[in-house]
């Protein structure tokens, strides 16, 4: 949405939309809605069985760690970098010299699919960085989503101008057959994606949270080790054991010694 | 036997009236336990650092063919538009709106390199806002597309009618501001031939203008904006109309003119004549004409390739320094005395 902001500063902010009208209204009905529901639905962090070991996971939750306002400002401003990164760079390469060997310039609709599709690329790979736990479903929605743009554009493109006005063709005859488009494309997704790997791969390794502690023991294979699950719930509740915060959590997690107790 | 507590009350009740006991536990299914069959993948440093090895590794010579490829264009842009009005004339706006002026005027242009045919001609408008909103929507595409819209004009206003309440054909700013230079190129006394045919996207001739569609009432009166057109050549071969129509992206941007189908040498002299009669002074737009070859890329442009370039680059130098981290403070992954709350003494998460 930011690029179509961005873009009104290079059209005088009169109004003029980067992209054709359908494109924008579908945008979030098809092209990024379905990937969202199955990363809400199906996206699991740490396994129910993981969940049940290391009950201190709770505290994530009483403490707010995932919902904070910087948090939050923190997506936005990943978002806000990335439209600005695809816009800037579809800018650059692609005006105004020719877009193909065929000597043609690139118009405002040429342009306008292909930062679409850039976008809609970015948003699908961004989402599947993000989630954890990948089913099928969850590829089916990342991958199908990516894959229905490409088909929605090649099916309106197909009808006559009269419905799809600036769309008309617009992949087949200018986008498809030019290297660029496709050069282009692939660019902008990676260099849109590179801040936030390499900041995911930093907190991953040298800041991890407590479900990502719990991903790499997982991953290391300690959590069928009894005892070294034992140690690390005791090392998690071994500062809170006195003062006002063991009791306001002792207040909070009766559940949590109760557990212990049964075991 | 005596059974005690619940089984006992359970053993009698089932005794006296054996009743089924419906239970209100969902069917189990793996989708709705949330037990589908998934990979879990995390960003472990041998992941991370063989991702970014792997783009660098396809960018770079992506980068390097891209670079290399618009290389190989040959451009020559020159402005003319300052230089084109006399020196007599010290208000440009009026000069070129009088229509008594003479407009001719002659520039030499200089092959750098050797250029390879077809050469393509452009015209390049600086400041010029092709995508005002307002701008975009003054046309009317049925009426372009055949001759039983023509009275399809209400979003062409004020280029709709004539004075006289005739009907202009085609309506709208888009078309009445149509650029209306004209160059005329020669070599060494010998005209170079302009070839105008297959300038326009092949859907824009075939489908969105008619060829039933002629021009008509068209920059008749009041303010004249561009270029009139032949009233006895339908729209589907007007090419420069058709060329113009298709609206730019951002405020600088060149249109085709024509193709040159000759070679170029180096260090050839061209000259160009040119009708210098499209009014970009009065906005401080400015006009430039461009002879571009072209490449499997497209034309000249170095950003692609210098921007594969520093991206995989920049990639690989992640990667080196990953490398470097990971080999520098190696420590066990999943180690719990690396959580947050056991490095900080008041033992917050987070």
């Amino acid at each position: 949405g930011f690029t179509v902001f961005l873009y009104e500063a290079n059209a005088s902010f009169s109004g003029q939309p980067a992209y054709n009208d359908w494109f924008l209204s579908l945008y979030n009905v098809f092209f990024t809605s379905l990937p969202v529901i199955a990363m809400g639905v199906f996206d699991q962090d740490v396994s129910a069985r993981f969940c049940l070991k290391f009950p201190l996971l709770y505290q994530e939750g009483v403490q707010n760690v995932l919902f904070r306002w910087r948090r939050i400002f923190g997506w936005m401003f990943n978002g806000v970098c990335q439209a600005i990164i695809i816009f800037f760079f579809c800018t650059k390469a692609v005006e105004p010299q020719a877009f193909n060997n065929d000597g043609k310039v690139a118009g405002l609709d040429i342009f306008g699919a292909t930062m679409y599709t850039c976008v809609v690329w970015a948003v699908n790979c961004q989402m599947a960085l993000a989630i954890s736990y990948f089913t099928l479903i969850q590829h089916l929605f990342i991958w199908g989503g990516i894959a229905l743009w490409y088909l929605f554009l090649l099916a309106y493109g197909a009808m006559p101008p009269s419905i799809s006005t600036t769309a008309y063709k617009v992949f087949v005859e200018s986008l498809a057959p030019s290297p660029s488009f496709w050069l282009v494309t692939l660019f902008v997704v990676i260099s849109a994606l590179v801040p936030y790997f390499s900041y995911s791969a930093i907190r991953m390794r040298f800041f991890p949270m407590y479900h990502n502690m719990i991903q790499w023991i997982r991953h290391e294979g300690h959590c069928d080790d009894p005892e070294y699950c034992n140690m690390v719930r005791q090392r998690s509740i071994r500062s809170t054991t006195v003062g006002f915060t063991a009791r306001s959590m002792a207040r909070n997690n009766c559940l949590e010694d109760g557990i212990y107790d049964h075991r | 036997m005596v059974m005690e507590g619940k089984d006992g009350t359970i053993e009698s009740s089932s005794a006296s009236a054996p009743t089924k006991k419906k239970s209100k536990k969902p069917k189990y299914s793996r989708f709705t336990q949330q037990e589908l069959p998934a990979c879990k993948p995390i960003l472990t440093p041998g992941w991370v650092i063989t991702a970014f090895i792997l783009v660098g590794i396809v960018f770079i010579p992506i980068g390097l063919v891209s670079l290399f490829a618009s290389e190989q264009v040959v451009e020559v842009v020159d402005r003319y538009d300052e230089d084109c009005v006399p020196s007599t004339f010290s208000n440009k706006t009026e000069y070129i709106i009088n229509s008594k002026t003479n407009k001719t005027c002659i520039r030499i242009l200089t092959v750098p390199k050797k250029m390879i045919s077809p050469i393509y001609i452009y015209y390049q408008l600086d400041n010029f806002y092709q995508n005002h909103r307002r701008y975009v929507k003054s046309r009317s595409d049925k009426q372009l597309r055949s001759k039983q819209y023509e009275k399809e004009i209400k979003d062409c206003q004020p280029e709709d009618e004539t004075e006289h309440k005739f009907t202009i054909i085609p309506c709208g700013l888009i078309a009445w501001s149509l650029f209306n230079d004209t160059y005329g190129f020669s070599l060494k006394n010998e005209t170079l031939r302009v070839n105008k045919k297959g300038i326009a996207w092949k859907s824009d001739q075939e489908e969105k203008f008619g060829s039933d569609v002629y021009p008509k009432n068209f920059q008749m009166d009041g303010w004249i904006g561009g270029k009139k057109l032949n009233e006895s050549i339908p729209l589907s071969k007007q090419y420069d109309l058709i060329v113009w129509m298709r609206t730019a992206a951002l405020p600088t941007f060149r249109k085709l003119y024509g193709k040159i189908e000759v070679d170029l040498e180096a260090n050839q002299n061209i000259t160009v004549e040119i009708q210098n009669n499209y009014n970009t002074y009065q906005f401080g737009g400015k006009k430039k004409l461009v002879l571009s070859t072209t490449s499997w890329i497209g034309g000249k442009n170095d950003f692609l390739g210098i921007a594969y370039l520093t991206v995989g680059g920049l990639c690989l130098f992640l990667a080196i320094s990953f490398i470097i981290l990971y080999v520098v403070k190696p420590r066990p992954l999943g180690d719990p005395s690396f959580l947050s709350w056991n490095r900080n003494p008041v033992g917050h998460l987070n």
